[in-house]
């Protein structure tokens, strides 16, 4: 059946990013609750995986929200090299780990 | 940033990267209270009276220091009911009074 | 500590005496009880839910892989509904990813944050899967924190750790080992732990565990 086109999807219905996007994870550092440990803040990583379907912000979750303001949440991967100087394993490794929409903005190709 | 931002904004619990000693592989078989505990918040979380993002946002804002004295499940009671009385579902004093019923049975029915 | 059942116990003839918190905790479900906001039986109910979930749950669903090549393909494509076709229902509304193990990756999971864990296939996690030194350096130094398992991983083959944050869970679909070829399903469950499902022991076969022949 053919595509039906001249549909508007809703705003944050459809994945902002894609498998094999490169994104980096935002430098914020807000107080509260949050779901984005330190360790990643600022990261450069590469989309593995768009999680379906769209759900809450955890972060605003912790707080009592449990519907509405819908957005996915994406799987990223970081190398391990990337995350902790002098990493003692292999250069392969890898940090995989979800984060929502929101954390998230789209990077510039690797600068080394 | 400074380390009084960090320990604003870094939470209690976001271990990710930070130094520690060995894994000890130590477990222990739940107390049943431990094992009620737990049911209790499954119970909470399929009614939303208190989800499972609330419970973690509820340990995070035990703070360090009692999160570091508390076991598990008892950081999980006190947390359910901070957030308890947060919500206006509980007050301090029921929470108090019957506390003191529960204690007395266990003390009347011991003291023979 | 005397035995109790998992009632409340009201006020029982033993010596039994409970500490501070299981008083909060036998206090808090009793008021929530009587103000009508959960029912009297359903912690009841959720503890029968529980003790239903044990690791033996996920070793099925890897012996299950390892011998329908068709199911594998399912369970990598959607964790949780394909171990739903088995009849583990989720109680909750976590998604499942299963992590394939092979040559040339080894997956291990950690929740740096506090301990997510895939508990309706594999019943609840073990005290150091919740303490600081697994969940602190799982993510800085995962072959270190593996060989204090007595597992090391070749440096040709990638070490992938999951951190599990939001609303997905984990569970590892570790290597069958060599030598199983004539096991039955049930007899390649029996291999499979609770630490190779987490990721942090492989699944081992010595040739000598069958009951037969």
């Amino acid at each position: 059946m053919a595509h039906i086109s001249k549909i508007v999807p809703a705003e944050g219905e459809q994945p902002g990013f894609a498998p094999g996007d490169r994104v980096r994870v935002g430098v914020r550092f807000p107080i509260g609750h949050y779901r984005v440990p330190h360790y990643i803040r600022g990261k450069t990583a590469v989309i593995e995986r768009v999680i379906e379907p769209p759900a809450v912000n955890n972060e605003q979750e912790g707080f009592g929200r449990n519907a509405g303001s819908k957005r996915h949440y994406y799987r990223i991967a970081i190398p391990m090299t990337k995350l902790w100087p002098g990493y003692a394993g292999s250069a392969s490794d890898r940090l995989c780990i979800e984060v929502f929409e929101t954390w998230l903005e789209r990077s510039p190709p690797e600068d080394g | 940033m400074t380390p009084r931002l960090d320990l604003l904004t870094r939470l209690p619990t976001d271990f990710g990267g930070l130094s520690a000693g060995r894994v000890e592989r130590v477990e222990h078989e739940l107390a049943p209270w431990e094992k009620r505990c737990h049911a209790l918040a499954d119970v909470l979380d399929f009614h939303k009276i208190i989800n499972t993002e609330e419970k973690r946002r509820g340990v995070e804002a035990l703070g360090a220091e009692l999160i570091g004295k508390l076991s598990y499940y008892e950081r999980w009671i006190v947390a359910f009911a901070n957030i308890l009385f947060e919500k206006s579902i509980l007050t301090p004093d029921q929470l108090e009074r019957k506390m003191d019923e529960v204690s007395t049975r266990f003390n009347s029915a011991s003291a023979e | 500590m005397a035995k109790h059942d998992h009632d409340h116990a009201k006020g029982s003839a033993s010596d039994y005496v409970p500490g501070f918190f299981e008083i909060m905790e036998m206090a808090v479900g009793e008021l929530l009880v009587e103000k009508q906001l959960i029912g009297a039986h359903e912690i009841r109910r959720q503890i029968e839910v529980l003790d239903s979930r044990t690791p033996a749950l996920g070793a099925k669903v890897v012996a299950h892989a390892w011998v329908d090549p068709a199911f594998r393909a399912r369970l990598l494509e959607n964790g949780r509904a394909a171990c739903e076709e088995l009849g583990i229902t989720f109680y909750d509304d976590t998604g499942l990813i299963v992590l394939e193990n092979t040559d040339k990756v080894h997956n291990l999971v950690v929740c740096t944050l506090c301990s997510c864990y895939p508990r309706p296939v594999l019943g609840l996690p073990p005290d150091w899967y919740k303490l600081k030194p697994y969940r602190a350096r799982a993510v800085t130094e995962p072959r270190a924190v593996l060989a204090e398992f007595g597992t090391i991983i070749p440096d040709d083959v990638e070490i992938r750790v999951s951190d599990s944050t939001a609303q997905v869970r984990f569970l590892v679909l570790p290597k069958r080992p060599a030598g199983t070829d004539g096991l039955s399903e049930e007899e390649l469950a029996a291999l499979v732990t609770r630490d190779a499902m987490i990721g942090v022991v492989p699944v081992e076969f010595h040739g000598d565990c069958r009951s037969s022949q």
